[in-house]
């Protein structure tokens, strides 16, 4: 039983989650309410990461991490490394990876909010983003906290762009999926198999407990 | 037909002339013979299994899911040491201090625990009292491939791939290899077996003849495979 | 637009609103609406997507007019032509909703205090518990909008509204679901708070009954343009316009062919419809031959069961009772004079004449009673 990886993806997915947050929160708040023309753009790049093979994906992050790309050298000349390999490579895969199981769940709830509360809030004196805070975030922590819980699990269980763009190292980069799959390579199936075992109760009973939540508290 | 990464452009050309040959479609999966294990055993239905190593063709073998006595090593691998070629790193006159370089901040070998390749790699870096002095800028690949992968992108700055991946047309015009002495690992001899789920036996047994034939072996050689020890 | 940054000075905008609007949607529909409302209350009357609304909306900021003018008191919160557009946030409009919109997850204590983030909360909560002394909610305050009666949440908007002591409170159907006394005594409550602070206020609903109930003056809206202003009385008992007639729900109302007039009298004489009724209504600038269409409310007109004598009413038609239905404290009855008149009555009447269907009567209409429409174009 490998707990290193274990303790590796929870954190890898806790530090996911925060930080998809605190990004996930304009970029939906944008997305609600903008009225560009060009806006079903942004809409669809947000949602690549739903339908691209996480493989892709992860070459192509691969690829802008080496030394041959511009974002490449400029992290390199940066921090005196890559960021591929490294645990902070992981998050921003990550963040790419689960940035529409965020956005979408935060967007959704910001829109069927009724725009009469926001008028009346206007009306009353208080300004659009103090409007946002204290009437629309409020009445969308249904959608909030579906969002999080959303992009804990889908990078708890992450595998191909961690494989991708992880190198395997282990307490850094190798996973507990990365670590199931290593088992299985090496026919240590029993291992395998507890490792799974645990990973997918941790999963479901994270999942349970905030659906549970979700449900009784912020019924309205 | 499987077969193990590191046979991937040795395989595929001598593929190709069979296809000339007697006009028969031949069909190539490349990825890690681990893999492709686990898979046979779970019911897969490859034709011939051509592995990185002899360990899996055997344990196939002796469980009764691969034919044992189609079961024959065609060729040995060999591990090089490879840099892209735009490294500052000399390998000719380095060799193995390469490694020790303080510009190489990560070395890629495949994943020791289940790559022929990587357990090659693994040994002779313990053989040549290297291993504890790189284990923390080990990064693994699942396969060779990847690990080549990893090394051509730069991501790493040098890598243990295997000599037939190093001496492919495409890694030879985009970095250069060095041969790691061969006594300082177990020789990694390389099995092919059919599995008993195969559904042309007829044809697999075809084409492992060709295999055998001078053609196909010197296509074998000039991709990095040394011969097979004399067998039936 | 630049924002109109001399905005929040008190006294300067303490006065009557002054509205000039025209603002025009896809589809076709353009609203030009011109008017000035003193403190007090002032009706906007109209049909449903008669823009009614709109007009509320432009005022409060929410909808910005293609072009026109905006003022309340000294302060001006939209002027097309010198690109002043205050931000709705700075226009100090007390806006109760259709429907409320009172925010879910507070408390009714915390709706009224949400637009006072400004004050302290001494003075914050002084206010609210004053808001909710006045308007009888102080036994409801800790309660969510969920658990509120209809009437309480309306109480609960016009406070959370007022309580910021707007320069001018609009009001979108604010009764339209309240049963009759909680409506009588909301109007009270409203009345007795403009007392103190004689703002204008703008009350938009459909209903004829809120407009005389309510209504200083009136304005009345139909596809986006002001029929008429004034009192009540004017422009809703004496329509002149069909549309208004219609609107306020005037029952009675003829096609008729001036047959002659009587220009030292006052009067001329026309006839109704097809058949042999004559009317004599007041004299207009009219030639006999002309149609006009006549409006005659149902309650002006009085019924006798004996044939009356010594009236100063010109008009005595003989008819018989067709129908009487009791309509809430009201009967209507439709008589036949030869033409169908609606009369309305009280139940007290209706007992006292021993009337029933089928019975003759007569019916006694004022020349004053019979208005002349105006002519639509069609």
């Amino acid at each position: 039983m490998n707990w290193q990886a274990l303790a590796l993806s929870v954190k890898l997915a806790f530090v996911v989650s925060v930080v998809l947050f605190v990004i996930g929160m304009p970029i939906a708040y944008w997305i609600a309410y903008s009225r560009w023309r060009w806006k079903f753009l942004v809409e669809s790049v947000v949602a690549l990461p739903l339908v691209l093979p996480p493989t892709v994906l992860g070459f192509y992050l691969l690829v802008a991490m080496g030394p041959r790309s511009p974002l490449g050298r400029l992290w390199l000349r940066a921090f005196g490394h890559s960021l591929s390999f490294t645990f902070e490579g992981l998050v921003v895969a990550s963040l790419i990876y689960s940035l529409p199981f965020t956005v979408q769940p935060f967007a959704a709830a910001f829109r069927s909010v009724d725009q009469q509360l926001a008028q009346a809030s206007a009306t009353l004196g208080v300004s659009r983003l103090l409007t946002f805070a204290r009437v629309t975030v409020p009445l969308s922590y249904a959608g909030i906290i579906t969002g999080l819980v959303l992009s804990f699990a889908h990078t708890l269980g992450e595998f191909g762009v961690v494989l991708m763009v992880g190198g395997n190292i282990p307490g850094v980069t190798r996973t507990v999926s990365i670590d199931i799959y290593d088992q299985v390579q090496s026919l240590n199936y029993v291992s395998a198999n507890q490792t799974a075992l645990l990973l997918l109760a941790v999963s479901f009973l994270t999942l349970s407990v905030v659906y549970a939540v979700n449900r009784k508290v912020w019924a309205l | 037909m499987a077969a193990a990464s590191d046979l991937t452009f040795a395989l595929t050309e001598v593929a190709h002339r069979f296809e000339l040959k007697t006009g028969n479609r031949v069909k190539l999966a490349f990825g890690s013979s681990g893999n492709f294990y686990a898979q046979i055993q779970n019911g897969a239905t490859f034709d011939v299994f051509f592995s990185a190593d002899l360990d899996y063709p055997r344990k196939l073998a002796a469980s009764g899911l691969a034919v044992a006595p189609t079961l024959w090593v065609y060729g040995t691998g060999r591990i090089v040491l490879w840099v892209p070629a735009d490294s500052p790193l000399n390998l000719g006159k380095m060799g193995m201090k390469a490694l020790l370089d303080p510009s190489v901040q990560k070395i890629a070998i495949a994943n020791p625990a289940h790559a022929p390749y990587g357990r090659a790699a693994k040994a002779a870096l313990h053989n040549l009292k290297l291993y504890a002095l790189v284990r923390d800028k080990l990064v693994l690949g699942e396969n060779i491939s990847q690990t080549a992968q990893f090394v051509a992108s730069g991501n790493a700055q040098i890598g243990i791939l295997a000599l037939s991946l190093g001496v492919a047309p495409t890694m030879t015009d985009t970095g250069t290899y060095w041969e790691i002495p061969a006594d300082s690992y177990p020789s990694i001899e390389q099995a092919a077996i059919i599995p008993t789920a195969a559904t042309d036996k007829t044809l697999a047994r075809a084409f492992l003849d060709y295999v055998r034939t001078p053609e196909a072996q010197a296509i074998l050689r000039e991709y990095g495979f040394q011969p097979p020890p004399e067998t039936k | 637009m630049t924002a109109d940054v001399a905005g929040d000075v008190d006294s300067a905008d303490k006065g009557s609103l002054s509205a000039h609007i025209q603002k025009r949607f896809p589809g076709g529909f353009e609203l030009v609406a011109k008017l000035d409302a003193l403190g007090g209350i002032t009706v906007v009357f109209g049909r449903s997507g008669s823009g009614k609304t709109t007009v509320l909306n432009c005022v409060a900021g929410l909808l910005e007019p293609d072009a026109g003018r905006i003022q309340l008191g000294g302060r001006v919160l939209f002027d097309s032509e010198r690109k002043v557009n205050v931000p709705v946030a700075r226009r100090r409009v007390g806006y109760v909703f259709q429907n409320l919109a009172l925010f879910p997850h507070l408390t009714a204590e915390q709706n009224i205090t949400y637009g006072l983030s400004r004050l302290e909360a001494s003075a914050r909560r002084s206010r609210a518990q004053a808001m909710l002394e006045q308007f009888r909610i102080a036994n409801v305050a800790r309660r969510r909008p969920a658990q509120l009666s209809g009437g309480e949440r309306q109480r609960v908007a016009l406070a959370r509204s007022l309580v910021i002591e707007p320069r001018v409170l609009l009001l979108d159907e604010p009764l339209a679901a309240l049963d009759l006394p909680t409506q009588s005594q909301l109007i009270a409550d409203l009345r007795s708070w403009n007392r103190e602070h004689q703002i204008p206020i703008l009350y938009v609903t459909h209903s004829q009954r809120e407009a005389f109930a309510l209504g200083e003056r009136v304005v009345v809206l139909e596809e986006g343009k002001i029929l008429a202003q004034g009192q009540p009385q004017e422009v809703l008992r004496a329509p002149r316009q069909e549309t208004i007639a219609q609107l306020a729900g005037v029952e009675n109302i003829f096609d008729a062919r001036v047959m002659s007039l009587q220009e030292t009298l006052g009067t001329m004489t026309c006839r109704l419809e097809d058949s042999a009724v004559h009317l004599e209504v007041p004299l207009a600038k009219i030639e006999a031959g002309a149609t006009v269409r006549i409006a005659i409310h149902a309650g002006d007109i009085l019924m006798a069961v004996e044939r009356p004598r010594g009236l100063s009413a010109r008009n005595l038609l003989a008819g018989r009772v067709l129908s009487l239905e009791q309509q809430g404290i009201a009967v209507h009855a439709c008589v036949d004079c030869g033409v169908t008149f609606q009369v309305r009555l009280t139940p007290g009447a209706r007992e006292s004449l021993h009337l029933d269907v089928g019975r003759e009567v007569w019916l006694v209409i004022k020349t004053y009673s019979c208005h002349l429409l105006e002519h639509e174009p069609q």
